[in-house]
């Protein structure tokens, strides 16, 4: 029976490793009396990410101001242009949680030693900062016979070995346990990999996130559980299905560390994340983090919304039982994910405006070229349905009688 | 009397039966308890019956069965609906548990639950896990759980009620595609049974079976086939358990002739029960059936518009086994 460790680390103060207790105090002054100022805590929150070089910054928010772009356009071409057909669940407002998160992982390499993700429903942010290319999943999002999955998995079962990405998931819950289970075998075979699971709010009450919970932490699993808490699953405020106003603290029921942190902001978040892929890494165990986000469109599609202009607003008919307020919505959009990184970046001086204005019109003009060149490629043959039911071989067609 | 979506008779049924049982309780995830049709008043069972027994729940299939099924063993009428967003994830607590409990007490549990299933099937694009259909057989299979698939939405509010009525577990399959299909439903309530199929057109050239999202596809078909001077009988199954093989064999043996049609997958699709159970009892019949290939739903609509069995190929499959 393995003996409960009470000094189990449980908030992220005591999860600070050596190295940045020595860079907080000198960031601080040594024995720094001075209360948490703004200053205090400013540096508190970007210690990691300070230290990043330059080009890694950039790519950080080039990758959130393509997730933005990317997503802009689906919910454009779904309002305009009946020739993209697609079925969309946006992640606008939620990009720096997905972009912070999968750069602090490893992303390229052979399959067998990059770290892997679980993403939702909700997919093109982990697909996109995991670093599938944009222009197979705008084919994958339009059914073509050249998509990422070549037609088959559409939106919701988006999936990219090449990358780590395992892939979407329709069904909200299951992954958490999966992909604990693929953090099982990384500390079997003695891999320094890590799995992460990407869920919302509303995964908090299914029974798979206790699973996940309660396995990784008695088997001290590399697996990391990224929470994004954007207020709503479905149509349905997460009051409805959690107790806890921070779901973080659900993880110390299972003696792991929960964290919670600014999802708005790519360095916090990034931060975090480092803390515990290091900690996963060094056979510590696993780490739940719970991002305060927001999504700006609808549970799934884009009512409420207009071509050219960010976000949903209004009253959404499917929203019986509670519905966002369009000043909660308001509220969020003064805290934008795409904003947050680009003042950073230079305040950081790592950027100016002209540079941060010529990232983003390189970034436009790279999702555009990948729609484009979806709209040239092949429909999927019908008859391909048959295939890859198995590794080998087809099934027989019985719908024909 | 008036039109109303299958969806509002479903509810409009619940509604009159937890005004009835003034302890009967409803759970529910993402669908909101609310259901409208013109002309008619908005039924929103929350707002009416309250949260205390009308529960949003979170995102938790396990809970809904479960929880369903434990109110049921202390002799609560209960009812719970599961989109088909997570239809499969109770299986353990309806198979397992619904399914057996009477029958290892010795008789002595009871269980007056309804789980209503959702299942979608209809929708290109959706992918693998969305657009599914397979459970009919799944649930069929299962021995102490009645399991009903109305096509209709007379049907649907009355074996609604009769399900909500019976002392055993009743799983109430409601494929969503035909959740806004509207025909002439009584205000009041009234019963349908649990165990009869229905016999839609009479003939005597050919038998077609079917059931739930498949029937209005074997209308359609029928429709072209008597026009085109084929003498159809078509059959709603409406209970997959038990199933109706009394109406099944008499009309075989009328027509000696049986296609079966399932959006399931073709293997032990609700389709080969009936032509197993017509083949033990009539002789000298041809058979046939249709059915989704034994594969997951693709997304692309090219491949899946190709696979999902629709009306023309029940007619060219009656044309085959009549001619």
């Amino acid at each position: 029976m393995p003996a409960f460790d009470e000094n189990t680390p449980t908030t992220t103060k005591q999860m600070l490793s050596a190295n940045r207790r020595i860079f907080l105090q000198a960031v601080l002054g040594a024995g720094a009396a001075i209360s948490l100022s703004s200053k205090a805590a400013k540096a508190d929150i970007d210690y990691w990410a300070m230290n990043l070089p330059n080009e890694k910054l950039i790519d950080m928010y080039s990758t959130i101001l393509r997730i933005r772009w990317f997503d802009r356009t689906l919910a454009d071409k779904q309002l305009s242009d009946r020739s993209f057909r697609n079925l969309i669940h946006l992640y606008c407002g939620q990009e720096a949680v997905a972009t912070g998160v999968c750069a602090a992982l490893n992303n390229k390499g052979p399959f067998e030693q990059i770290d892997v993700i679980y993403g939702t429903h909700r997919p093109t942010g982990h697909a996109i900062a995991k670093g599938v290319e944009m222009k197979k999943l705008a084919a994958e999002y339009n059914f073509k016979a050249t998509g990422l999955n070549r037609g088959y998995a559409g939106e919701m079962h988006l999936a990219d070995k090449s990358v780590g990405y395992i892939g979407a998931d329709g069904i909200v819950g299951p992954a958490a346990v999966i992909a604990a289970g693929s953090a099982f075998a990384f500390r079997a075979r003695g891999s320094k990999q890590v799995a992460v699971v990407f869920g919302g709010d509303g995964t908090y009450a299914t029974p798979a996130f206790h699973s996940s919970m309660n396995n990784a932490s008695l088997l001290k699993l590399p697996f990391i559980y990224v929470l994004e808490n954007n207020l709503y699953h479905q149509f349905a405020h997460y009051s409805y299905s959690s107790p806890q106003k921070d779901i973080a603290q659900a993880a110390n029921t299972y003696r792991v560390p929960g964290v919670v942190v600014d999802g708005q902001d790519v360095m916090q978040v990034y931060n975090r994340m480092k803390d515990a892929v290091d900690r996963a890494r060094a056979g510590e165990g696993p780490t739940l983090i719970e991002a305060k986000t927001y999504r700006y469109y609808a549970h799934w599609g884009a009512p409420g919304a207009e071509v050219g202009k960010l976000g949903s607003f209004g009253y959404d008919p499917q929203a019986i039982t509670s519905w966002r307020p369009e000043r909660e919505m308001r509220d969020w959009l003064q805290r934008d994910p795409v904003d947050i990184c680009r003042n950073t970046l230079i305040s950081w001086g790592v950027i100016d405006q002209a540079k941060a204005s010529a990232i983003e019109a390189a970034v436009k003009q790279e999702v555009k070229e990948a729609f484009d060149w979806e709209a040239q490629q092949p429909l999927c043959k019908p008859e391909d349905a048959l295939k890859h039911v198995f590794v080998d071989g087809t099934v027989a067609a019985r719908q024909l009688g | 009397m008036a039109q109303k979506s299958y969806m509002y008779a479903v509810y409009e049924a619940v509604q009159h039966e937890m005004r009835q049982r003034k302890d009967m309780t409803w759970l529910f995830e993402l669908t909101p308890a609310v259901a409208s049709s013109p002309g008619v008043p908005v039924i929103n069972l929350e707002k009416e019956f309250g949260r205390t027994r009308v529960n949003n729940t979170g995102i938790d299939e396990m809970w809904m069965a479960g929880a369903t099924l434990g109110a049921g063993l202390v002799g609560t009428t209960a009812v719970t609906y599961i989109p088909y967003q997570g239809s499969q994830i109770p299986f353990e607590m309806i198979q397992n548990h619904a399914g057996k409990l009477h029958y290892m007490s010795g008789g002595d549990a009871s269980m007056p639950v309804v789980f209503i299933i959702e299942i979608s099937g209809q929708s290109a694009g959706f992918g693998g896990q969305h657009s599914d259909y397979e459970c009919d057989s799944y649930y069929a299979h299962i021995p102490g759980v009645k399991v009903i698939i109305p096509s209709r939405p007379y049907d649907a509010k009355g074996m609604m009620v009769s399900a909500i009525r019976d002392p055993n577990p009743v799983v109430f399959l409601f494929p969503a595609g035909l959740r806004q299909l509207n025909e002439e439903v009584p205000d009041e309530q009234y019963t349908v049974p649990l165990d009869k199929a229905a016999v839609r057109t009479t003939g005597n050239d050919l038998t077609i079976v079917s059931s739930g999202a498949g029937m209005p596809l074997v209308l359609d078909a029928s429709d072209q086939l008597q026009k085109a001077g084929m003498k159809v009988e078509v059959i709603d199954l409406r209970s997959l358990k038990p199933i109706d093989t009394e109406t099944l064999v008499a009309s075989v043996q009328k027509t000696k002739r049986l296609l079966t049609f399932d959006q399931s997958y073709y293997t032990l699709c609700p389709g080969a029960e009936v032509i197993a159970r017509v083949a033990e009892n009539v002789d000298g019949a041809r058979y046939k059936r249709i059915a989704f290939p034994d594969a997951p739903p693709p997304a692309s609509p090219e491949m899946f518009g190709w696979m999902r069995p629709n009306a023309s190929h029940i007619v060219a499959a009656a044309r085959r086994v009549v001619g």
